[in-house]
């Protein structure tokens, strides 16, 4: 299974491209899925079909899905409220109710109801050979791509100071050894411990979400700008975002150019891909305006992120 | 442990109400010492304890930083650890509440009176 990722600045045609790079490798013969991550979905539009947060089957070969990141933050934050009720008895002493019902707007939920999203599609239980991606504007997008790095980093030293806890606990059995009475013996050992061996399990999965996200063979990151100054200062930030978080990016795609706009062309390319070799440019041409349909695009969006060939400077 | 032991020492009391007297002074100088054992393990343990107490403390106080303005690990990871720390909540919240007197606590560990 392969995913593209297609990111830039609103407007400059992400949701088309990813349609049509999603139509064409249908058409190639690929199974493919197309996921918008967009809370302002396009995808729906651009095909002509009402499409929810379930697969919905377009033509031969082609699935698509609108992601609800509301639905599944809620029911991400429901099925742990519902733990916690079940191993608490007494949430309200704590008032964990209410910030439960806080947590939902708290930042940093809809970023994780993203991820749990990416995680569903990256299972792959249908059997995929591409997933494609529209994502949502720059700033989420970079944010949901950070998150498991980050969660990594957090783990990590929650994993340290858990460990010297469960060390300190040790010594004290050791030394005191089991006591009568109310008092029982908390958990001492890492596979006993019920906080340790959740950090363990989540440091995993964000662990293999990074891995593939970070695979350069398997996951190609798409960035779409238009010949304009305000999209490639867009660009710019996702590119050194990218590049902060060590992930790869694949392609950059000059989207609506004309030949008058050659000059402009040139430049916005030239400032954003000085001395990336491995990033492919390619410049798609300014489509003609139609209300259906514009998934069917003549020209090839495919090849340049799957093949490497630029077709400009 | 000390529980064990009393039970233990009625039982002997009842077993052996014939025993002679070096029997009864063994008795009485093993239920010594391990009395005296016992303290002395605790006490030992005493500091390790009241470490593990606020490492227990500082990692929930890290996970639920946006309780109150800490900056905090993204909400997920406090989502999905906070069914499992009962223990540490309980903790947090005694040191809270003995948190205006942290002069004392100390103190009474160091046995400075």
């Amino acid at each position: 299974m392969k995913s593209i990722f297609f990111t830039g600045k609103g407007g400059v045609g992400k949701s088309t491209l990813a349609s049509a790079a999603a139509w064409q490798l249908a058409q190639r013969g690929n199974k493919v899925l197309a996921v918008s991550l967009d809370p302002a979905h396009n995808l729906g539009d651009i095909f002509g079909k009402e499409l929810n947060y379930k697969k919905k089957k377009l033509a031969h070969n082609l699935w698509l899905q609108e992601a609800n990141l509301d639905r599944a933050a809620q029911e991400y934050l429901k099925q742990n409220t519902e733990l916690l009720t079940q191993v608490y008895s007494y949430t309200r002493a704590f008032n964990l109710d209410m910030y439960f019902k806080v947590l939902r707007h708290s930042p940093g939920v809809e970023e994780y109801a993203s991820l749990l999203i990416l995680e569903e599609a990256f299972r792959n239980k249908d059997g995929m050979d591409y997933i494609v991606f529209d994502t949502p504007p720059t700033g989420l997008t970079l944010r949901i791509l950070a998150l498991p790095n980050i969660s990594v980093t957090w783990i990590d030293r929650l994993r340290r100071i858990r460990r010297d806890i469960l060390k300190k606990r040790h010594t004290v059995y050791n030394i005191s050894g089991q006591k009568d009475g109310p008092e029982t013996v908390l958990p001492y050992t890492e596979e006993e411990d019920p906080v340790m061996q959740k950090l363990n399990e989540m440091f995993k999965r964000y662990v293999s979400l990074y891995a593939q996200l970070s695979k350069k063979d398997s996951n190609y990151i798409a960035v779409v700008f238009n010949p304009d100054y305000l999209s490639l200062r867009e660009s710019q930030r996702i590119i050194d975002g990218l590049n902060d978080l060590e992930l790869p990016l694949r392609a950059g795609f000059n989207n609506k150019y004309t030949s008058e706009l050659s000059p402009q062309a040139d430049e916005v390319e030239q400032e954003l891909f000085e001395g990336k070799d491995n990033v492919v440019v390619n410049r798609v041409p300014l489509q003609e305006y139609r209300r259906e349909g514009a998934y069917e695009m003549d020209h090839d969006v495919v090849t340049p992120i799957l093949e490497g060939v630029s077709n400009s400077g | 442990m000390s529980g064990e032991e009393e039970q233990g020492t009625e039982k002997q009391n009842a077993d052996h109400s014939d025993e002679g007297i070096f029997g009864k002074a063994w008795r009485y100088v093993r239920g010594f010492f391990s009395t005296m054992d016992t303290a002395h393990r605790d006490n030992a343990v005493e500091l390790t304890e009241f470490e593990a107490r606020e490492l227990e403390n500082v990692f929930v106080l890290i996970l639920m930083g946006s309780f109150m303005g800490l900056p905090s690990p993204p909400s997920s990871l406090s989502v999905e650890l906070l069914p499992h720390l009962e223990h540490e909540l309980q903790v947090l919240n005694r040191r809270a509440e003995r948190s205006s007197d942290a002069l004392a606590e100390v103190s009474s560990l160091l046995d400075i009176d």
